[in-house]
């Protein structure tokens, strides 16, 4: 036994009954260092988590880099567009673009308006969305497979392609021309004569109304023999919602309806031996367990709904009923000839952009770890 | 009540019943299905369904306003679609453009997905944060945000180096990646130039992929979420290489989302307004009986779409691998 091997082997003392004593001589610090840091395995896994860290925050870069040169311009003034030595950081910063655009463009206006749009048919998509893809999830029904091939037909179907006809289809909106049959002429009242309901509905852009030859203001009734005229109203979105077929919709029922498959049939058989209806326990069973896949499917359907401008173009045609895509323009206050001009108007439509996805940024922040979580713990499968 | 149960098994008239009960919960179970449905296939019946047979009888006929509200309409048979691909000299030209950006965009935005799901899925610091940053572009950047972003000359102009406008076009700065130094690189590894091109428009055009793949990047991560750790954990004690353990696993369990998604990014790319075919359908329905022939036009375009998803089914059904078959 060599002196080296003696040290490195541990004493042991016996120091009472109970008791035991161990000395022993640690390896170095130095060594212990080495063994630990200095081996092929933690030098990959260094240099594994540097490439990530760089390529994620690389790719975080590209995505915020645009809001960031928004956000940036917006605070500029004027000058600063015409200085070559100002890039990303404002010289003369001020907030007047804002000032203008919350003073001038009716912002607030268009914000409570489309706040209810998008709100209403986020909501009734989310409802209505859920029980579709629960229809066809967990009930085997003649058919299923061809409706739900006529789900992915309305995905496909650009809707550039219905531009023309969903807006005669809701100009003159008639089921099957039953409201023509049954004839009449409409109500015609102007403003003042019409009912407190009507009033009511006209603040919320929900009475359909038409501008007569005269120019003057006609409500239309529900025997009017026309058809209604739902433009300038919410009620083609809400129509549209109701019935699964609003924007982006089948990709909701698809997602919701891989979510449905993916919860045991126990659950609602045991429902079911309780006595509890085929709806009752959708409502009561099923929905509470898809709450995160329910947020989820709102975010998306609440912000693709708020910076849609298809729909809202093509239904809103007058410029009475002000939506929060419509604010992008130049404010009076900021018009100016100069050499810098298109930057500036850039910047300021920028503002714009800004301050319509504020609230979504806001909604984001809130909602935002249901949207991966809620899809994670889903167990979603594509077969 | 034995009794009874004999007599009903002895008289063929009376085991029927019996049998019918067990078809009508069946057929209530059905039934209620068809319920659930029921706003759809209302909405399909008496909304969508006359809106596409409308479109489709305008876009073979032309339409004549009535003074003073209405109109009329003529049929013109297929003179809309022969306008649409003979007469108009972009039409086709651009439809050619759009499905060349297709093929370069979908493996693209595919491979990127799912590269990005992988990353994503790994525990690692701060990966919350790089979630909800990747996710930003999928609630921030449609609708009128994209038609902002088209003509936002500003983001070029900060990035740039040079003064305002040097009248070049584009900057040397702008372009994330110089072909020529990826194609010096390409070169001593042998592989076709055509390659190069791609990995350098790729990497180019990495803003338009990443805002693009939102929503492919959260079916891929859930898709990453449900395959079994357990398979992992006895791949690892088998001895397999993160490689081998993608590619024998990862790969085959992941491969009905690439379906889904390549689905998925066909028509999203098809159906966004940033697509050249639907923005030069959309100038065409704003001229002068442009409405008819940019029906036409869509319809066509609809049908090509159709043929392409069909064509991605049935190739892609051929390699997807599904671990369980139910139903």
């Amino acid at each position: 036994m060599n002196a080296s091997e003696e040290m490195k082997a541990p004493r042991v003392k016996r120091e009472s009954k109970n008791r035991i004593r161990v000395d022993f001589d640690r390896t170095p610090l130095k060594e212990r260092l080495k063994a630990k840091f200095l081996n092929l395995n933690f030098i990959l896994k260094i240099v594994i988590f540097i490439f990530r860290l760089v390529f994620l925050i690389g790719i975080s870069y590209v995505v915020l880099f645009p809001f960031i040169t928004k956000i940036a311009g917006s605070f500029m003034s004027s000058q600063d567009f015409v200085d070559v030595t100002v890039r990303l950081i404002p010289k003369n910063f001020t907030l007047d673009i804002y000032r203008a655009i919350f003073t001038e463009l009716g912002y607030w206006n268009a914000f409570i308006n489309t706040m209810f749009l998008a709100g209403s048919t986020a909501l009734i998509q989310v409802f209505i969305c859920c029980m579709i893809g629960y229809g066809f999830a967990k009930f085997k029904f003649k058919g299923r497979g061809i409706i739900f091939i006529l789900v992915m037909v309305t995905m496909i179907v650009p809707h550039q392609t219905l531009q023309l006809s969903m807006f005669m289809n809701f100009r003159y909106f008639d089921l099957f021309g039953i409201l023509r049959l049954l004839g009449g002429d409409g109500i015609k009242v102007g403003v003042d004569e019409a009912g407190e309901a009507v009033k009511i509905l006209t603040g919320l852009n929900l009475a359909p109304h038409h501008i007569s030859d005269s120019g003057a203001l006609v409500y239309d009734g529900l025997w009017s023999n026309t058809g209604l005229n739902l433009t300038n109203t919410y009620w083609p979105m809400l129509l549209l919602s109701l019935t699964g077929l609003g924007f982006k919709n089948g990709l909701y029922i698809f997602l919701l309806r891989q979510f449905y498959r993916s919860i045991p049939d126990e659950l609602e058989e045991s429902a079911y031996l309780d006595g509890s209806g085929t709806f009752h326990t959708f409502l009561t069973v099923i929905l509470p367990l898809s709450i995160p896949m329910m947020i989820t499917v709102f975010l998306f359907s609440f912000s693709w709904q708020w910076t849609d401008e298809f729909y809202t173009g093509l239904f809103f045609t007058s410029s009475k009923t002000k939506l929060i895509t419509d604010i992008v323009s130049i404010p009076e206050s900021l018009k100016i000839e100069y050499a810098g001009t298109q930057l500036y108007y850039t910047a300021i439509r920028n503002a714009c952009g800004i301050t319509i996805i504020m609230p979504l940024v806001v909604l984001y922040a809130f909602l935002q770890n249901f949207i991966v979580e809620g899809i994670e713990h889903s167990g979603l499968t594509a077969d | 009540m034995t009794n009874e149960v004999k007599m009903k098994d002895l008289t063929g008239a009376n085991s029927s019943p019996k049998k019918r009960k067990i078809a009508s919960l069946d057929r209530r179970k059905a039934r209620s299905g068809w319920l659930f449905v029921l706003p759809f296939l209302i909405g399909f019946a008496i909304i969508y369904l006359p809106m596409i047979w409308d479109s489709i009888t305008l876009s073979f006929n032309k339409i004549h306003i009535i003074q003073g509200g209405g109109y009329w309409l003529e049929f013109v048979g297929f003179e809309n679609y022969s306008k649409a691909l003979f007469v108009d000299p972009n039409f086709v030209q651009t439809l050619v453009t759009g499905l060349q950006n297709l093929a370069f965009d979908i493996p693209a935005i595919l491979i990127f997905s799912l590269f990005m799901a992988v990353l994503l899925n790994q525990k690692m610091a701060g990966r919350a944060l790089f979630r909800a940053i990747f996710f930003i572009p999928v609630i921030l950047s449609t609708g009128i945000m994209e038609t902002i972003e088209a003509s936002d000359i500003l983001g070029t102009y900060m990035e740039g180096t040079s003064g305002i406008d040097d009248g070049s076009g584009s900057s040397a700065a702008a372009e994330i990646v110089s072909a020529v130094d990826v194609e010096f690189l390409f070169q001593n590894m042998k592989v076709g130039t055509e390659l190069t091109q791609y990995v350098v428009q790729m990497v180019n055009n990495i803003y338009n992929i990443v805002n693009r793949s939102g929503v492919q990047m959260l079916i891929f991560l859930s898709g990453l979420q449900s395959i079994s750790p357990a398979i992992y954990e006895s791949c690892r004690i088998d001895g397999a290489t993160a490689w081998e353990t993608f590619w024998k696993i990862t790969f085959p369990m992941i491969s009905p989302m690439i379906l889904v998604n390549a689905v998925y990014t066909v028509i999203d790319s098809f159906t966004t307004n940033s697509n050249v075919v639907m923005s030069y359908i959309k100038t065409v329905y704003s001229e002068t009986d442009g409405q008819v022939v940019s029906s036409a036009m869509s319809w066509m375009y609809f049908l090509i779409i159709a043929v392409i998803v069909g064509l991605i089914v049935a190739i892609c059904s051929a390699f997807v691998f599904y671990s369980r078959k139910n139903d």
